[in-house]
């Protein structure tokens, strides 16, 4: 489980020094100063996802509407790569991001126990539309039980700046000259270099799973038998699934439970 | 062309989704997954999707594939190195624009 984040470590160190020592005593104000960092990560993949949008002729209010609802990058691009495609059937936009986003489901279920056993239903689920990875990774370096106030003010400016950054990203489109428009396509795709390269590195079995994925998104989508009958979305899922369970199947990880409160326990 | 009524309905089913990957796990579920299949899927699942989503598309994402291989390379090295985020993003924007600008001249 941590193992996932141990790029942005880096980043949380720094919160560990700058003086938290017990998770009961942070606030909402405490929670919001955390929050600068992510935020000011999000801004350019917000700009990036802004532009990409209305470059594919997205009206902005309703490039707006996606980014509230489906607050995530590789979700908000998945759809728009979706959208490029021309695809119809919304069982495909549900299923892909359900795919790209499943990481999500073992961070909650990770998170929830550590949430404020206090918390009630509507903290739970306020806090839970505004959780990401990054505010994640920050909110467990705190140790013991985590309270609704500080993980509100911690999701308060990443969303702030998610917003901000796409509304200004779609705007500028217009303005930028084409050949900026043009280099900004990169950017996502350099985001998406920047998390996975890291852990290759350190872990034979991720770089498995990339090379695998590579392979097989490269032989299916080169492939005209195979477009003319699966759009790009079903290859992301068929690629990402038969990867995943491979990896599953011959490389199975540690118990991350023990992981996780072996780690809780030193930090206490 | 853009098929708004379509858009509008993905939305709609995405939001759902998201809603029910983030919030319902902490609404229900306090245990701990035990199953050694599920959490070693779960743990590798963002790097597969993460990779064949970038894979062949980030070579035709620019004005020509030859200002894509210099942003995916020098985004490749830097984060290789493990450098922030934003640098890499921003080092392989420039290095798109800049091999674009390039080739410009010299054709």
């Amino acid at each position: 489980m941590y193992a996932n984040f141990s790029y942005k470590n880096r980043k949380v160190v720094i919160f560990l020094e700058s003086g938290i020592k017990q998770a009961s005593n942070l606030g909402y104000k405490k929670g919001f100063f955390d929050g600068i960092p992510i935020c000011l990560g999000y801004i350019p993949i917000a700009l990036a996802l802004g532009i990409s949008a209305s470059k594919l002729g997205m009206n902005v209010w309703i490039t707006q509407l996606m980014n509230t609802t489906v607050y995530s990058g590789s979700g908000g691009f998945a759809a728009l790569n979706l959208i490029e495609g021309g695809e119809v059937s919304i069982i495909t936009f549900a299923l892909t991001l359900l795919v790209v986003n499943c990481r999500y489901l073992l961070l909650s279920i990770s998170m929830a126990q550590r949430l404020d056993p206090g918390m009630g239903f509507l903290q739970r689920v306020c806090f839970g539309i505004f959780n990401t990875d990054e505010v994640f990774a920050v909110a467990v370096q705190n140790p013991g039980k985590l309270k609704f106030p500080y993980l509100l003010g911690l999701a308060t400016l990443p969303y702030v700046g998610w917003m901000s950054g796409s509304f200004i990203g779609c705007l500028f489109t217009n303005i930028l000259p084409k050949s900026v428009g043009d280099a900004l396509g990169i950017m996502l795709y350099a985001m998406i270099i920047a998390i996975v390269v890291p852990p290759t590195k350190k872990s034979k079995q991720v770089l498995f799973i990339v090379i695998i994925s590579i392979l097989m998104s490269v032989l299916l989508e080169c492939n005209p038998a195979i477009t003319k009958y699966l759009t790009p979305g079903w290859i992301i899922i068929i690629c990402a699934m038969v990867s995943a369970t491979l990896g599953a199947m011959f490389f199975p990880v540690q118990d991350s439970d023990d992981d996780a409160q072996g780690k809780e326990a030193k930090a206490q | 062309m853009i098929d708004y009524a379509v858009i509008l309905k993905a939305i709609a089913a995405m939001a759902a989704v998201m809603f029910g990957l983030r919030v319902l796990p902490l609404i229900f579920c306090k245990k701990p997954i035990k199953n050694r299949f599920i959490q070693s899927f779960l743990f590798y699942i963002p790097y597969a999707v993460l990779t064949s989503m970038a894979i062949p598309e980030a070579f035709f994402c620019t004005a020509s594939i030859p200002s894509a291989i210099a942003g995916i390379v020098i985004a490749c090295v830097l984060a290789y190195f493990e450098k922030d985020l934003l640098m890499v993003c921003l080092s392989a924007t420039v290095a798109v624009f800049i091999t674009d600008q390039v080739m410009r001249f010299v054709k």
